[in-house]
């Protein structure tokens, strides 16, 4: 068949090249990449997260407040469990039968070549039993994680504390896997980016029997973790500590602020909890007891309840009163009881003496001056022109609205304007008449804790403030938020307060003054007292402060929950933490012996509570 | 000796071929087999293994029949075979047995063995156009009377595979054009085929994705070849899986029984068997296997150059082509030199048509060596 002769052998030649073309790619695969070698000999390379320390949290002196604990994960990858006793196994680990299977059947339905979570936070030392023994269990691997722990249990409700990331979190969220935590209150929230740091990956070889054979790539591929950054916060972790326990059986707060920065030294809200009792595994039981607490643990008085100030707003009016013109440091009146309800005193010829005495009467007039200025003929007008400027003056004593602290869940306080009466009673069917208790710190006014702090602050520094705040130094940073480096004014001249100072300082230190029992020998306090009317039982008692009154380096806010009258338990308390900062020590253990055994929780939620 | 081989007549070499890849078939399927041992019959794999044994000894007892006939009746045969085979893969591509959603067998009644019926319609093209083409040499040149009636069988055949199996198809179109080459098939006419078969591909790939439910397959193709192309070997677990097998038999292999990787390969019994092979023979097994293939083709053209009639030249030649190319579509998809696709490696992968197809094939090229050899070796004959 000659005539094929001319094409049969080119098809030949073809079938030749592709063989050879074969054999250059097995030669290639074999011998010139390694990358399949690796697979061949071991068959699985197991991608392992590795968990960056959580950034540390130090208090301003720099004592170690958060830390971590290595506690360990027992994973299961359910491809790889074969024929395992499980009788042993479940005595290993102290669980029944039943949970196993059910674990299992949740790490299958999850993935049976993906590890997922067995057992949770094993601690060091079950861990050591457990590891000994792990190796007769195919399938099992421990994965090394780190808990969070809280010196000292204090703090709670600025610290926050962390839990599993939420399904809507890892939805918005690609740095969170399942099982991730994630800060939910508090600090741990707030500054969650700062201290979560960066996730690492770790390769390693595995064969069938689930061993670890080395690195994978000699770990060319891995990416080594970086760790959180450390906040160093402003809290003064010994002051905390002991405002906790002047705290103790008594419901209210504690704020204390270093006037000339802003700086929160300390913020109590009582009752409190032990943060160290949501961490790991011990949150699933305690968070529901907690949330269930008629008396509120988790929530954080300080900064999310509002309460009307009482009398500690007239140091608020009497600024303004002041700056406006509408008195002079010497304008007195006389306490006409018809007007409003006051106490017995002597005649206030002035400022220092109205503070000093708190009358009731002194600021109705104080405040219809500042409402009926008479730039109106109609009152109704002329007390929306008045409202009106007034509540913008208020506002900037770090009223009405938030201040901007640095943890979440801060409230606004309120502070009415005229809008806000106008639909409460009717355009021009309001005056001075219908909105008097503004005057003293009733009616409207809503109030929160670190806001009364605030106002103290606002008195130390006479006339401006810092917003406050808990961050004090971010590792590697030189900064802090620019929010909280700003100087805010209050536009009222420094000397006006001067007046109002005096009168703090008889508060506390002059016979008459409302706050005796807040006097320390050794430093001069400034102070004012509040008694916020509380239509569901007894009065709340607050009183503000400040010390010393040159130069001050502290000013603290505490109310106490249906304690009655201010100065009774509130002035106390304030000046016992003043002290304690200042000194460091207690001059009168008397004080303070009274106020550790009282028992102010009010006896119908005692029952509650049973 | 000569008693020996009463029954192995023609070509010496093809029988030998034959037997060493039915060896390797044996000793690489059974160490493959475990998993659908422990799919369907509990981990029972003797019994795949003698069912195995049991396809390759019909097989070549196939071949120990057909090589008797005498290689001028395949031509009538080519007829009646394609007659067939044209009706029953209408039949199998709508009510066939549907694995992976392509419809590729029919299962025959009584004896309840599925049948891939382009096995069938591949033999009966072959020796079709073979017949044709010796028909039709005076004529080549002719479009009508020539290019036509090689044509249209060609793409009648083509187009009912296509739907169910598209890289048979594919293949068999280009062993189709191989043959209408070699049988001197004009240039112009062929490069124009390629281009319009070309065009009819775009076509099929523009309207599977129009309406899919035409070609259910159509996703698998387009993965399959994107993957490819984008050298994707992630995405493309199967020849990721087959180039672990690869590296890790090296050059002398693993030993038999010894892979590691049939566990973990889908069908190694079948589309990648030769992953298997190279993972426990390693290159020298691979090496072997290559020239065992090689060897079958120049036995093929050898046996083409020496028959007396053109019809017999091209059978020989186009049967023994269609099975090398198969086989190299095998080892290259599974080197990874082509994209995934489901070619069994023609002997050895397990699966009973396909052996008793090649069997037979090998048959019909035995059957012209036979005729060949009895002309030009008259003392053999004689010693008959």
């Amino acid at each position: 068949m000659k005539h094929l002769e001319d094409r049969k052998y080119i098809i030949g030649a073809i079938f030749v090249v592709f063989a050879l073309i074969f054999i250059i790619r097995l030669f290639y695969i074999q011998i010139l990449s390694d990358e399949y070698a690796i697979f061949s000999e071991d068959n699985v390379v197991r991608e392992e997260t590795v968990y960056p320390p959580r950034g540390l949290i130090y208090d301003r002196k720099n004592k170690l407040l958060v830390y971590n604990e290595a506690s360990y994960d027992l994973m299961v990858v359910p491809k790889q469990v074969k024929s395992i006793d499980t009788n042993a196994f479940c005595a290993l680990l102290d669980i029944t039968k039943d949970d196993f299977i059910e674990r299992m059947n949740k790490a299958k339905e999850y993935s049976f070549y993906k590890p997922s979570i067995f057992e949770k936070e094993i601690s060091a030392i079950e861990f050591a039993s457990i590891q000994e023994k792990l190796f007769a269990y195919d399938g099992f691997f421990i994965q090394t994680r780190t808990l969070r722990k809280y010196s000292d249990s204090i703090a709670a409700h600025v610290l926050g504390y962390i839990g599993e990331v939420t399904p809507k979190t890892l939805e918005k969220d690609s740095f969170y896997t399942m099982g991730d935590y994630i800060g939910k209150s508090g600090l741990e929230l707030q500054y969650e980016k700062l201290l979560r740091g960066k996730k690492g990956k770790r390769y390693v070889l595995v064969d069938v029997h689930n061993r670890i054979k080395g690195k994978y790539k000699n770990g060319e591929k891995d990416i080594s973790p970086q760790a959180g950054k450390n906040l160093q916060i402003t809290l003064d972790a010994d002051l905390q500590k002991y405002a906790e326990k002047l705290m103790r059986k008594k419901l209210g707060s504690v704020v204390a602020i270093e006037p000339k920065t802003g700086e929160i030294l300390t913020m109590v809200s009582s009752p409190g909890y032990n943060p160290n009792l949501l961490i790991g595994r011990a949150i699933k039981k305690n968070y529901p007891k907690l949330a269930k607490d008629s008396l509120h643990p988790l929530f954080n008085r300080a900064i999310m309840s509002l309460y009307p100030p009482g009398s500690i707003f007239k140091l608020v009016q009497s600024a303004i009163a002041l700056q406006e013109g509408v008195i002079t440091p010497n304008t007195g009146f006389a306490c006409n009881k018809s007007l409003v309800g006051c106490h017995n005193h002597p005649y206030a010829r002035n400022v220092r003496e109205a503070v000093k005495m708190s009358c009731n009467p002194y600021y109705y007039q104080v405040f219809k001056r500042l409402i009926q200025r008479g730039e109106n003929k109609n009152i109704f007008i002329d007390s929306r022109i008045g409202l009106a400027k007034w509540h913008d003056a208020v506002l900037k004593f770090g009223l009405g609205h938030k201040l901007g602290i640095d943890i979440p869940g801060e409230k606004s306080g309120f502070i009415p304007d005229v809008a806000f009466y106008d639909r409460w009673y009717g355009e021009k069917r309001w005056a001075f008449s219908t909105i008097y208790s503004l005057s003293i710190g009733q009616g409207e006014i809503g109030v929160v804790p670190v806001q009364m702090a605030n106002l103290a602050v606002i008195m130390a520094n006479r006339g401006y403030y810092y917003t406050p705040h808990f961050i004090k130094q971010i590792e590697q940073l030189d900064t802090i938020p620019q929010k909280y480096t700003f100087k805010h004014s209050t536009g009222v001249d420094a000397q006006n307060f001067e007046y109002i100072i005096e009168g703090m300082e008889a508060v506390v230190n002059e016979a008459g003054g409302t706050a005796r029992r807040a006097k320390i020998d050794s430093i001069t306090v400034c102070g004012k007292t509040g008694t916020a009317q509380n239509p569901h039982g007894e009065d709340h008692s607050v009183f503000i402060a400040f010390a010393p009154k040159e130069n001050p380096q502290i000013a603290v806010a505490v109310f106490v929950e249906n304690s009655g009258f201010g100065g009774t338990w509130a002035a106390p308390i304030a000046s016992l933490i003043i002290e304690k900062y200042l000194t460091g020590k207690i001059s009168n253990p008397q004080k303070e012996k009274r106020i550790l055994e009282a028992d102010l929780i009010p006896k119908s939620e005692h029952a509650q509570r049973k | 000796m000569e008693l020996k081989f009463k029954y192995i007549k023609g070509d010496r070499v093809i029988w030998m071929v034959t037997f060493l890849l039915a060896i390797l078939s044996i000793l690489t399927v059974y160490s493959s087999i475990a998993t659908l041992a422990y799919k369907y019959k509990s981990g029972n794999t003797i019994f795949y293994l003698l069912k195995h044994v049991f396809i390759l000894g019909i097989g070549f007892g196939m071949m120990a029949v057909v090589q008797n006939i005498k290689y001028k009746y395949f031509s009538r045969l080519s007829q009646l075979a394609l007659f067939i085979a044209i009706p029953l893969l209408l039949l199998t591509l709508f009510t066939g047995a549907n694995i992976n959603e392509a419809s590729r067998w029919l299962v025959i009644p009584i004896i309840n063995q599925t049948f891939q019926t382009s096995d069938l319609a591949k033999l009966a093209l072959i020796m079709y156009l073979a017949r044709v083409l010796a028909k039709k040499q005076d004529v080549i040149t002719d479009f009508k009377e020539a290019y036509l009636p090689l044509i249209i069988p060609v793409v009648a055949v083509c187009a009912l595979i296509l739907p169910a199996n598209f890289s048979t198809a594919a293949m068999l179109f280009a062993i189709s054009l191989f043959i209408m080459f070699i049988g001197r098939v004009p240039m112009k006419f062929i490069l124009a085929t390629i281009g319009l078969g070309i065009v009819g591909i775009l076509l099929v790939f523009a309207i599977a994705s129009v309406s899919p439910k035409l070609f259910p397959r159509f996703a698998t193709w387009k993965k399959r070849i994107e993957s490819f192309e984008k050298g994707e070997s992630e995405s493309n677990y199967q020849a990721e899986q087959a180039k672990i097998a690869i590296a890790g038999g090296g050059i002398k292999g693993k030993g038999p029984g010894k892979s590691t990787q049939r566990n973990f390969l889908p069908h190694p019994y079948s589309d990648f068997i030769f992953a298997i092979i190279v993972e426990e023979y390693g290159t020298i097994g691979a090496l072997v296997v290559i020239f065992l293939y090689l060897v079958l083709l120049f036995r093929g053209v050898r046996i083409a150059s020496r028959a007396e009639r053109t019809f017999g030249s091209l059978l020989a030649i186009g049967l023994t082509f269609s099975i090398a190319f198969q086989a190299f579509i095998n080892m290259g998809v599974a080197v990874g030199v082509f994209p995934v696709t489901g070619q069994p490696l023609p002997l050895v992968s397990m699966g009973g048509t396909s052996i008793w197809f090649t069997c037979i094939t090998i048959g019909v090229v035995l059957s012209v060596s036979n005729t060949g050899l009895l002309k030009s070796n008259p003392k053999k004959a004689s010693a008959k």
